[in-house]
């Protein structure tokens, strides 16, 4: 990292974090389809990440080399997982709704 | 650098970029090594989730979340962590343009946020501990979700609580102006993953 971040950039930051908090809080309860509700918060919860890692982590101002190594090592595992696991977890005899 | 005897210029280059030459990442040491831990710890609670969310899945039915936790603290304990980000975020820019007493205040106002983090989720550990909760046993129902609880608030919790002793730490220094900024940065990245790692629990685990 070698530009500086100015400090009116992080609570700018600071105050979309919190308003994505406060619209998960808010959807979480809203009366619409389980599934909008669902996709929403995750995609909430992915945007807060991107902006968590870009801003305060500095990953925006660091080289592509560093950025996919992080990212793709990270996402790409998690997905691993998930993709394999959720197909095998719903299709158990007991599985729940 | 060890001197290597070159053939030609076609050998000289890709000899001189793998023997240090040139740093792929562009970054100090200090920072990969954090960036590599990082990585490594987010596999580790990536494998928490993915393990919650299977038995999450594969169970017959799940406790209400509503019922089971106190919303308005938990809203609180996130609000509270986002803060100490956006603080700990102010402190590596301020160590950065050399202002160490603005970076030292900041860091200390993000250690008082993780301790206000640990405070209230030790409460609520209490709560649902007197309430029955337990490894092996759940009053709301499937005993994994009290497991599950526990694990990964706990392993997040123990996070935190090294974060707090790591930032009093990186305090301390730059109050006796021995930090430097790429300490504060190093520990700033700690700090920001640890929220991160609550990005994920807190949906995940307490809102769906």
């Amino acid at each position: 990292m070698e530009r500086i971040t100015p400090y009116r950039t992080y609570w700018l930051v600071w105050i979309v974090l919190l308003a994505l908090t406060l619209s998960m809080i808010v959807a979480e309860g809203a009366p619409l389809a389980r599934g909008l509700v669902v996709s929403f918060i995750l995609l909430a919860m992915l945007l807060k990440v991107t902006m968590i890692g870009a801003w305060y982590m500095h990953l925006r101002l660091e080289r592509a080399a560093l950025i996919l190594s992080v990212v793709l090592a990270t996402f790409v595992t998690a997905a691993a997982l998930f993709f394999l696991l959720v197909p095998e977890a719903i299709s158990l005899p007991q599985a729940g709704p | 650098m060890t001197t290597v005897a070159m053939g030609s210029s076609e050998t000289a280059a890709p000899v001189a970029h793998w023997q240090g030459g040139v740093s792929p990442f562009a970054v100090s040491w200090q920072k990969l090594m954090m960036w590599i831990f990082l990585v490594t710890d987010a596999l580790l609670f990536a494998g928490f989730l993915a393990s919650y969310g299977f038995v999450r899945l594969a169970s017959p039915a799940w406790p209400e979340q509503n019922e089971v936790f106190p919303m308005l603290k938990i809203a609180a304990m996130t609000f509270v962590l986002i803060t100490s980000s956006a603080t700990m975020a102010t402190a590596v820019g301020a160590a950065h343009r050399r202002d160490l007493k603005r970076a030292m205040v900041f860091v200390a106002l993000t250690a008082l946020g993780g301790l206000l983090f640990l405070l209230a989720q030790a409460t609520e550990w209490a709560t649902l501990i007197a309430e029955g909760a337990r490894l092996t046993h759940n009053p709301w129902g499937p005993a994994p979700f009290a497991a599950f609880f526990f694990m990964i608030t706990g392993f997040h919790g123990s996070h935190v609580l090294i974060g707090v002793i790591l930032l009093t730490v990186v305090a301390l220094r730059l109050w006796r102006g021995r930090a430097t900024g790429m300490g504060v940065e190093v520990a700033g990245l700690y700090w920001h993953f640890v929220d991160v790692v609550w990005c994920f629990i807190f949906p995940l685990f307490y809102l769906l």
